[in-house]
């Protein structure tokens, strides 16, 4: 078992390749591109100007002050060169490689660009694709012309939207063809470890109908001497009767700015999964907005988050009932310790004519400690008559009935509190019983709870 | 501005627009605010010049401050503020005695039964038209006990230290753009002390008239609940409509201090045409017990959150608010509770039914101080929809800083039944009846905590709502 080292990774001395983040690094980003894709690089730059940083004043950012939190002008761009493809691999990362031995395919990214993809051969024999987004442009530019940061995250979507579609490296497409179904995972594991730099990267999954795919990635750095951004960007797609989950489990160092954008968009009869799992950085911002557009659609959306130190979670969800007769249902549950902080804001919209529409939201925090705090904003905006909806939101402290009763056992009031804190997160693991997942999230919050012993 | 400089312009004024008006009022404003309509209210109440200073210093933040963002749709109610009358006199002095209110007042609220409610189950009544108090009273046994219960007027007036001890302390001027307006322009409203351990049988109720087209109306009260003392004061509002739209921004303020216990019951009513945007704040003091009761039916837009500061141990807030809106009408309520202390607890429970086009937002806020050890809240929404075309919104801020606290939040979305609308129509019922039956059913467990009367009304209400909403 692999323990969290404290080392942490200093800037690189070699600074030629990099550069601020600036409308020269789109324009040596896109030397190479094609027309379609320098073009819209370059529309997403110019959208990324004229965007403000969100401020608090803003309902979706008022507990997360972008001012204080992140400088982006400090930020350096890195680009492909400075990342060498054949180096070894860090320990922290092969380890997570190992446990996600058990799958269809494997994606692995280091600093935004892709080192290893590999896919079982009779399901790339069976038309479905895994490939490095950088390759896809040359390989599948039908695909990406056609969704790629224009469907479901167009750069008009915020100010980290328009920065991720001008400046990402690379990331991962996985295109699954109608009928064809994957028994195993297909596993992605992006390292980070320059600090000081933005480092922008892209999912797409097009899950046709019929399909059925997991996805599970992690993201994993080791502490950073200097504010990193991570910056995300995924869009999923399941058409009509496919079966998609997605997860995403974050495990970088302290100094990591970690934010993503996700967005999927569920067509007829499809059931699109997601659980977010938000361990690490300093600050981790989740944007998940669940379109259903198509009626018999139905998305779980679940998430857990357990911070301590000064770790500030910020999970901004949104559920989009845009057809009739569909289905959403979020759990989002977190734990925090030391002076860490929770935010959640979770929205039900139910379109006019979203008749039939069955939408639950639930957040439940639980403070460990005298300084963790917790804000929860439940909102609901329902303009369909015949529908099903509610909230519930939370915030408690340990169960005190469960703790006497351990305690009572003879534990020792730590080995109580820890079984308590598992036992109340897992919860949500439990609903998304998926292969491997739900030890290696149990590992990682073990991990971290024994950090505090 | 020089004093003597300040009463020429408001001679000129007073020439130019002091006519009477043969209809109903001795004095009013000309349309708009600037700075020379405060003064000629602030005089016009021969107010002390602190006071006045406080209207102008609240009136420049007023300025200042930009139009909320958030809530309902405001973009027309800057040119209907150009356009009202910010103070309106309708008579030159407030009576004591009902005979001596001018015909056409008392007719009004003869209509309104407000003469027959006090003689039958009320300690007092106040009774404000347009922007002043018309008339007050107080029963006697009351009196003698030391309660006062006046027009804030009079408050001011006859009680200046009680007065300036509290007033704008709760809410102050820069608390809200709107808070900052009623600050600079307030008039009417009532000033109201429960002394000592004195507890009030039965309730105190405030009536507001607003009968003069394009009419503003920013009544204050100040209301202040002493050591085991306990009372309930009711408020309730009307307006006629107009094609155009008027507004009213009241402003209530209220101290209850060590095992106080109060209850403020309002029941809105405005016509289809008001602005009705209000801030209502209780700080509640060690054991004391704040209950607000909202029933908001009118209105064409209502922005209301009745708050309760629990700032002592023990003390206890309570919301219950209803919500009707009906075609043309968005009605955005809720409630706050902050708790600043140990073992405070508070519950807020929000039933809405939207109709028609009508919108009902819940927005409410659940606040735990760090310190504030085993608070407790839980905060219950409910919402009705009556129509494919009705919205509700939920929007419950919950913010806690304390590990040792609990707060839970629930709300829950739903439609009539057809089960429910079938089986009440197969026992005969037409189908409006059985509608009304079903969201009278809904509203039940806060209509039951109304005076008798106001349960009766708000059903006749809901009857009445209810006729050609389904089919």
């Amino acid at each position: 078992m692999m323990t969290h080292s404290t080392k942490t990774i200093d800037p690189p001395e070699s600074a030629n390749a990099t550069s601020s983040l600036d409308g020269i690094a789109v324009e040596h980003i896109g030397r190479e591109a094609p027309d379609w894709l320098r073009e819209r690089r370059e529309h997403a730059w110019s959208v990324y100007g004229d965007t403000p940083l969100p401020t608090t004043r803003s309902e979706e950012w008022r507990y997360t002050d972008l001012s204080r939190l992140l400088d982006l002008e400090a930020l350096r761009f890195v680009t492909s060169n400075e990342t060498d493809p054949d180096a070894p691999l860090p320990q922290l990362l092969q380890d997570a490689m190992t446990e996600d031995r058990a799958a269809s395919g494997h994606s692995v990214l280091v600093d935004g660009l892709t080192v290893q993809v590999d896919l079982e051969a009779h399901l790339a024999a069976q038309g479905v694709v895994l490939t490095s987004l950088r390759d896809a442009v040359e390989s599948h530019p039908g695909l990406l012309q056609e969704h790629l940061a224009v469907g479901a995250l167009p750069a008009e979507e915020g100010k980290f939207e328009a920065l991720n579609a001008a400046l990402w490296t690379d990331g991962v497409l996985l295109y699954v063809p109608a009928g064809v179904r994957l028994e195993l995972p297909v596993r992605a594991s992006r390292w980070l470890s320059h600090a000081g730099s933005a480092v922008c990267t892209r999912t797409l999954v097009i899950a046709e109908a019929g399909s059925q795919v997991s996805y599970v990635e992690e993201l994993l750095s080791e502490d950073v001497s200097e504010q990193t951004l991570s910056s995300s960007a995924v869009e999923i797609i399941a058409k009509d009767g496919a079966q998609v989950q997605y997860v995403s489990i974050q495990r970088t160092g302290r100094g990591v700015f970690c934010q993503s954008a996700q967005r999927t968009l569920a067509h007829r009869d499809s059931t699109l999964d997601t659980l977010n799992v938000s361990l690490g950085g300093s600050v981790s911002r989740v944007d998940l907005n669940a379109r259903l557009l198509g009626p018999g659609a139905h998305s779980d959306m679940l998430g857990v988050y357990f911070g301590d130190g000064d770790q500030h979670f910020d999970h901004n969800t949104s559920q989009d009932h845009v057809a009739a007769n569909a289905g959403s249902d979020l759990l989002y549950k977190g734990a925090l310790d030391g002076s860490s902080r929770a935010v959640f804001r979770g929205i039900i919209r139910v379109h006019p004519g979203a008749q039939g529409t069955d939408a639950y939201q639930t957040n439940r925090n639980l403070l460990l400690s005298e300084d963790a705090r917790a804000d929860s904003l439940p909102n609901l905006e329902i303009e369909a008559d015949d529908v099903k909806c509610s909230h519930g939101a939370s915030v408690s402290q340990l169960d005190s009935e469960a703790l006497f009763y351990l305690l009572s056992r003879g534990m020792s009031r730590y080995q109580a509190e820890r079984l308590v804190v598992v036992g109340f997160l897992g919860d949500v693991l439990s609903r998304l019983p998926l292969g491997g997942v739900v030890e290696k999230v149990t590992q990682a919050i073990s991990r971290k709870l024994q950090a505090h012993g | 501005m020089p004093q003597n400089e300040l009463v020429q312009n408001l001679d000129l004024d007073e020439y130019k627009y002091g006519f009477v008006d043969e209809e109903a009022h001795v004095f009013r404003t000309t349309p708009g605010l600037d700075e020379d309509v405060v003064r000629q209210i602030s005089k016009h109440k021969e107010e002390p010049q602190w006071m006045l200073d406080l209207r102008l210093k609240a009136y420049k933040i007023y300025m200042k401050k930009p139009m909320p963002q958030w809530g309902g749709d405001l973009t027309q109610l800057e040119d209907t503020l150009d356009e009202i009358y910010f103070y309106v006199k309708p008579q030159e002095q407030m009576e004591r005695s009902w005979d001596d209110v001018p015909d056409k007042i008392k007719t009004t609220f003869e209509r309104l039964g407000i003469p027959e409610a006090e003689q039958k189950v009320l300690a007092g009544v106040g009774a404000q038209y347009e922007s002043e108090m018309v008339y007050h009273s107080l029963k006697e046994e009351w009196a003698s006990a030391g309660v006062i219960f006046d027009s804030i007027e009079d408050g001011l007036k006859n009680h200046p230290d009680l007065f300036r001890e509290h007033f704008g302390t709760i809410i102050p001027a820069a608390d809200n753009k709107f808070s900052a307006l009623n600050a600079a322009v307030w008039s009417g409203g009532s000033f109201v002390y429960i002394p000592k351990g004195v507890h009030l049988k039965t309730p105190l109720q405030a009536y507001f008239r607003v009968n003069q087209e394009r009419m503003g109306q920013f009544e204050r009260t100040l209301i202040i609940v002493d050591e085991g003392a306990q009372a309930h004061y009711i408020e309730g509002c009307t307006a006629p409509v107009y094609s155009t739209d008027s507004f009213h921004s009241g402003v209530i303020e209220i101290v209850l201090k060590k095992n106080a216990r109060f209850r403020y019951t309002t029941i809105q009513n405005w016509s289809n045409n008001m602005y009705n945007l209000v801030t209502q704040r209780a700080v509640v003091n060690e054991g004391a017990t704040m209950e607000w009761l909202d029933g908001n039916l009118g209105s064409k837009l209502t922005m209301k959150y009745p708050s309760c500061y629990l700032v002592g141990e023990g003390a206890h807030g309570s919301i219950m608010s209803i919500a009707y809106a009906a075609d043309g009408q968005h009605q955005d309520t809720g409630g706050k509770v902050v708790h600043a202390a140990p073992n405070t607890t508070s519950s807020i429970i929000s039933k809405s039914v939207s109709k028609g086009n009508g919108r009902s937002t819940y927005r409410g806020l659940c606040k735990v101080h760090e310190g504030a050890i085993n608070a407790r809240s839980n905060v219950e929404c409910d919402a009705l929809l009556i129509n494919d075309t009705s919205r509700t919104d939920t929007y419950p801020y919950i913010e806690i800083e304390e590990k040792r606290a609990t707060v839970g939040h629930e709300a829950t979305v739903s439609k009539v039944g057809d089960e429910q609308l079938f089986y009440l129509k197969s026992r005969g019922m037409s189908e409006e009846e059985a509608m009304a039956l079903i969201v009278r059913g809904f509203i039940e467990p806060i209509a039951k905590e109304l005076p008798l009367e106001y349960a009766v009304e708000l059903n006749r209400l809901i009857e009445l709502e209810m006729e050609g909403s389904v089919g």
